[in-house]
């Protein structure tokens, strides 16, 4: 290399995703003394992928707790947590073992500030990640945050970059109903701007990564990237995209989705999640509802195929969505 | 409340395609009983009350007063019955409350003998039914700039007309007009009578063919006729009008081939001979119909006409009078002009339009000048049942009638 | 016998009476169509959840079961707000948006009743969690049946709770019945084996004696208060009723149904409390006192709103800047 840049100059603005994280845990503890984070392997380990490191000699093993393999009352504790004044932050360690804290999160949590008529809020974060492309195979690569989001009382968050990250997970700890905060595990090590005075960012508001004129791609996670290079690939062939990263999948930007097809009048929404019965089939029918008149060819959705994601890396790759199938997808929708 | 059922824009006669909804005489949450009006359709021709046919309660409005929507459409929910509707015509007393089960054959029975019907044309029916495969912002564009999407060729998957197509299409009548259209000081939205006429007449003119053939008619036999006969006080005054309304009456009698319309395939015979008599309004041009002719005396046409076109400038026709016939007598005698040539006004056949009395020397036979007084006039006939050949037939013969109107004095 | 005790005693009195005399009263109400949906009655357990809350402090949590108006009323809901939620009007303590199954009040440490079983368990446990963390010495209690020893979650609880020594007590009800079975069917290892296995201890009280739980849980709760870790306190007692208002209970054996009131809690305090020297008299105008409160808060219930449909329709976050 000619030119070696000055490390410190980066260093000083860019954290790492997962960074990220860890900082807006810490900066949240060190704010709020009800707030505490536990999970399995949180405290010592720092997390299976590093995301809680330091934290417990920063703030002691009280405050970021390791728990047994317990998901189930974990979750349930929490709602008990929150119930009695704590802001419990609890670590699921993949997003497939969400399965096992469904009563917590369904019934209890969602439930439990409307049934009571309102006496009480549960402020909770359960912090999960979702995605494949790391060869983890069915049971830890799903991206299950479609249940979520179907559920009333939940809010459902899911960041792209470390900045999001940072932001979304103080809104998160903040707020004063339960969040399921989906992190993906492709998305850990990379790096990006925070911001010093970077703050919290509002839930339910989307963000445009790119602007365009010829169609509009909704996408939100890891996806957001690999929309990204479809967008250049197409702009190279005279297609503007707009893009829009969600970040909020519940309450999800409803009225930001709709400006963006009353300029373009082209949608294309795009996750990594099943496509069937997921996120853009939600987006779909109600901008089909609400945005009829705008548009000028059909929604199209992209999504994983109606099949367990599978282990072999030659056949995971064909599982994910990826910029050739959006540049096609896009494509198809200006033809 | 219990289930709603759907309140439809009836179909008042045979060539309505929509309707203006003028006036609600319910509010949501009123108890309708039957026979009570519901709302107030006025189409191009007439005003027209809908009744209820039977009880129920009225729910929610879905059209607003002024708004022009098609036949068939669901203009308010209630708890009566699905689409069971009379007019307040007595010739509609007839169809059955669940009229929207009558089967295709009988709704053809009944349109020879009956023109008026109540129910919505089934889909196949209509005879513009093309299925235009557009996007919902392309068709919204085309709605708004008043495209018809039917001549556009799309250029999206399968033919898929796109907003660019539309878009094209506005632009290349837009460069032509800018012009213009950038000088006009004021631009006004028309009202719903005006546009439905416009559009009545573009489709009168574009897809009926047109042909025309144009005459003179020598009038001083006529003019002297009449001048003796209003000289009596106690009979009805009669105009020039009134015995071109007898000519015709008496040349459709005698040529019944002549009495026929086409609709959508299929040729209509009319037994009674009827003629429509084109009337200026202050809402714009009527044809109001004098019915069933035959055998009339000429008093007795002069008394029903005046009558008629007294009605029509008050908007007092009913929909009864705006109906029927297949031919027009459209009289711009008083408007000082040679030759007027009409468009036919569908679902008739033909139109007769006279111009003014013109005095002009003609060469005798033995080259000398002799003052004639001559009418023109211009018969434009539906080219898909009458052709040039029929069309002269049946005008000479009015022309003869009129040359020698003493026979007129015999009735129709 | 101290004034004070015998007020403490007739405390309790009022609070069993209370119990059965709602429960009767939601029986007839739930007959006549009054209350919708379907509710499950304690009658015959109003012992162990009246022993329970003479014990409790208002800065002590419960949470409870599906089987919970007894847990609810003894941790001091009133009776209007209760009735109110019922019989499902606006006024309730849950606006009528939770019934017999969900009675709350969040701010007398009552952290709800519960419709699925056993997940008082493991929210009781995170309560209990916080009592830790904050470093007070409340104290959380699960109330849960012998049905709920076959859930995954009691044992999570079992083993996270002796782990990190958590203020927590366990509080079964043994009615002998889960549901529709019995327990001997459900469940293979006793209570007491299954606690000490996990190391805990274990205590057993005659559950139709209240004067016997009111002392098995000032006991435990004692101990647990002074840090002692968590205790499984099993109280045997007995279901009167169905599984819900209106099951026939065609599977239990007929002796045993008519054996129950033997067990009838009630009688056996009142004996007890004439034996210390209070006047029947006293007793009866208790009753008194009870029968008019509960016709009052009928009476007021029926005269309430119905819940408005625009305030729950929009009330699924929490608002900005709302109480």
């Amino acid at each position: 290399m000619m030119f070696t840049p000055r490390l410190e100059l980066f260093d000083m603005a860019e954290l790492r995703y997962a960074h990220a994280i860890n900082r807006a845990l810490a900066e949240c503890m060190e704010e709020d003394s009800t707030v505490f984070v536990f999970g399995e392997d949180v405290a010592d380990a720092g997390g299976p992928f590093g995301v809680t490191r330091g934290l417990a000699s920063r703030f002691g093993e009280d405050r970021i707790r390791d728990t047994p393999i317990s998901e189930a009352t974990m979750a349930n504790a929490a709602v008990g947590a929150a119930l009695t004044g704590l802001r419990p932050v609890l670590e699921i360690m993949f997003m497939d073992f969400m399965t096992l804290t469904m009563d917590a999160v369904v019934n209890q949590a969602a439930k439990a500030r409307y049934m009571f008529g309102g006496q009480t809020s549960v402020p909770m974060v359960v912090r999960t990640p979702h995605g494949g492309g790391i060869n983890a195979g069915p049971q830890h690569s799903q991206c299950l945050e479609a249940w979520f989001a179907h559920i009333p009382g939940l809010k459902v968050l899911c960041p792209s970059n470390p900045a999001d990250a940072y932001g979304l997970l103080k809104s998160a700890i903040t707020d004063p109903d339960p969040v399921i905060f989906v992190e993906n595990k492709a998305l850990y090590a990379m790096k990006g701007e925070v911001p010093e005075e970077a703050a919290s960012i509002e839930i339910g508001k989307a963000l445009q990564v790119r602007k365009g004129e010829d169609l509009s791609i909704v996408t939100y996670g890891a996806t957001v990237h690999t929309v990204k290079r479809a967008a250049e690939i197409l702009a190279d062939s005279g297609i503007e995209a707009d893009v829009l990263d969600l970040r909020s999948i519940q309450p999800w930007d409803e009225s930001a989705v709709l400006a963006s097809l009353r300029k373009t009048h082209r949608l294309l929404i795009v996750h990594e999640a099943v496509e069937a019965f997921g996120v853009g089939a939600e987006i779909a029918a109600r901008m089909g509802d609400i945005g009829f008149d705008e548009l000028d060819a059909p929604i199209s959705r992209l999504g994983a195929p109606f099949v367990p994601v599978p282990f072999a890396p030659s056949l995971e790759q064909q599982y994910q969505p990826g910029a050739d199938d959006i540049v096609a997808a896009a494509r198809n929708l200006c033809a | 409340m219990s289930e709603l059922n759907d309140l439809l824009m009836p179909k008042l006669g045979l060539t309505m395609t929509e309707g203006l909804l003028s006036e609600w005489c319910v509010s949501p949450g009123d108890a309708v009983s039957e026979g009570d009006v519901i709302f107030i359709v006025e189409t191009d021709k007439v005003a027209t009350e809908v009744s209820a046919q039977a009880g129920g309660t009225i729910g929610e409005l879905l059209v607003q007063e002024g708004e022009t929507v098609s036949v068939g459409a669901v203009v308010a929910r209630w708890t009566g019955p699905g689409q069971g509707f009379t007019t307040d015509q007595p010739d509609e007393g007839g169809a059955p409350a669940d009229g929207a089960s009558m089967s295709s054959k009988e709704k053809h029975a009944a349109k020879s003998a009956d023109i008026s019907e109540s129910m919505p044309e089934p889909q196949g029916v209509v005879s513009s039914s093309v299925r235009v495969v557009a996007t919902p912002l392309a068709r919204r564009l085309a709605h708004e700039h008043g495209v018809d999407m039917v001549g556009i060729t799309g250029s999206g998957p399968r033919g898929r007309i796109k907003a660019e197509d539309v878009r094209a299409v506005v632009s290349r009548s837009d460069q032509a007009r800018s012009a213009f259209l950038e000088q006009a000081a004021e631009r006004t939205p028309a009202g719903g009578v005006v546009q439905t006429m416009a559009r009545r007449m573009v489709e009168a003119k574009q897809t009926v063919p047109h042909f025309y053939l144009a005459t003179e008619v020598e009038v001083t036999e006529l003019m002297g006729l009449r001048e003796r006969l209003n000289d009596n006080d106690d009979a009805p005054k009669l105009t020039i009008n009134h015995f071109i309304i007898a000519a015709v009456a008496s040349a459709l009698r005698a040529m019944p081939e002549q009495n026929r319309i086409w609709d959508n395939g299929d040729i209509v015979q009319f037994q009674s001979v009827d003629v429509g008599v084109a009337v200026s309004t202050e809402k714009g041009l009527m044809a109001p119909v004098l019915r069933d002719l035959d055998s009339c005396s000429l008093d007795d046409i002069a008394l029903r006409a005046t009558d008629l076109v007294d009605r029509t400038r008050e908007g007092q026709a009913t929909r009864d009078d705006l109906q029927g016939g297949a031919i027009t007598i459209s009289n711009a005698g008083m408007f000082n002009v040679t030759y007027m040539t009409p468009i036919i006004n569908p679902p008739q056949s033909a139109i007769l339009g006279i111009g003014s009395v013109r005095e002009l020397f003609r060469p005798a036979t033995d080259g000398t000048p002799v003052l004639h007084r001559e009418m023109g006039v211009v018969l434009a006939g539906d080219h898909r049942l009458h052709d040039g050949a029929s069309g002269l037939r049946f005008l000479n013969r009015v022309i003869e009638l009129l040359q020698d109107p003493y026979r007129l004095l015999r009735g129709v | 016998m101290s004034h004070q005790m015998n007020d403490e005693l007739l405390d309790m009195y009022r609070q069993m009476v209370t119990i059965r005399m709602v429960e009767l009263r939601l029986s007839r109400l739930f007959a006549d169509g009054e209350v919708p949906g379907f509710i499950h009655l304690s009658l015959g357990q109003e012992a162990v959840a009246a022993g329970a809350g003479s014990v409790l402090r208002s800065d002590d949590t419960v949470a409870s079961t599906h089987r919970g108006h007894g847990h609810a009323l003894s941790k001091g809901i009133a009776i209007d707000d209760f009735f109110a939620e019922l019989m499902a009007r606006e006024e309730g303590i849950c606006r009528g948006r939770g019934g017999s199954m969900h009675v709350a009040n969040l701010s007398l440490g009552m952290l709800g009743a519960n419709a699925i079983v056993g997940a008082s368990i493991p929210i009781a446990l995170g309560s209990a969690l916080a009592h830790q963390l904050r470093k007070t010495d409340s104290v959380a209690v699960a109330f849960f049946g012998d049905g709920a020893m076959a859930e995954g979650v009691f044992h999570e609880s079992l083993n996270l709770a002796a782990l990190w020594q958590l203020p927590l007590l366990f509080l079964c009800e043994n009615n002998g019945w889960a549901e529709f079975s019995p327990t001997h069917k459900q469940f293979i290892a006793p209570l007491d084996k299954l606690a000490a296995a996990f190391d805990i201890p274990h205590a057993k009280a005659d559950g139709n004696d209240v004067m016997a739980v009111q002392s098995a849980v000032a006991k435990c709760v004692d101990g647990i208060r002074a840090g002692g870790g968590p205790q499984v306190l099993e109280c045997m007692t007995h279901r009167w009723r169905g599984h819900y208002e209106g099951d026939p209970q065609k599977y239990r054996p007929s002796e045993e149904l008519e054996g129950l009131e033997d067990h009838d809690p009630i009688p056996r305090f009142e004996a007890a409390l004439v034996e210390k020297g209070i006047e029947a008299n006293v007793l009866e105008s208790i009753r008194a006192d009870v029968d008019a409160a509960i016709e009052a808060a009928v009476e007021k219930a029926r005269a309430g709103n119905s819940p408005e449909w625009e305030r729950a329709r929009n009330d699924v976050y929490t608002q900005v800047g709302a109480v």
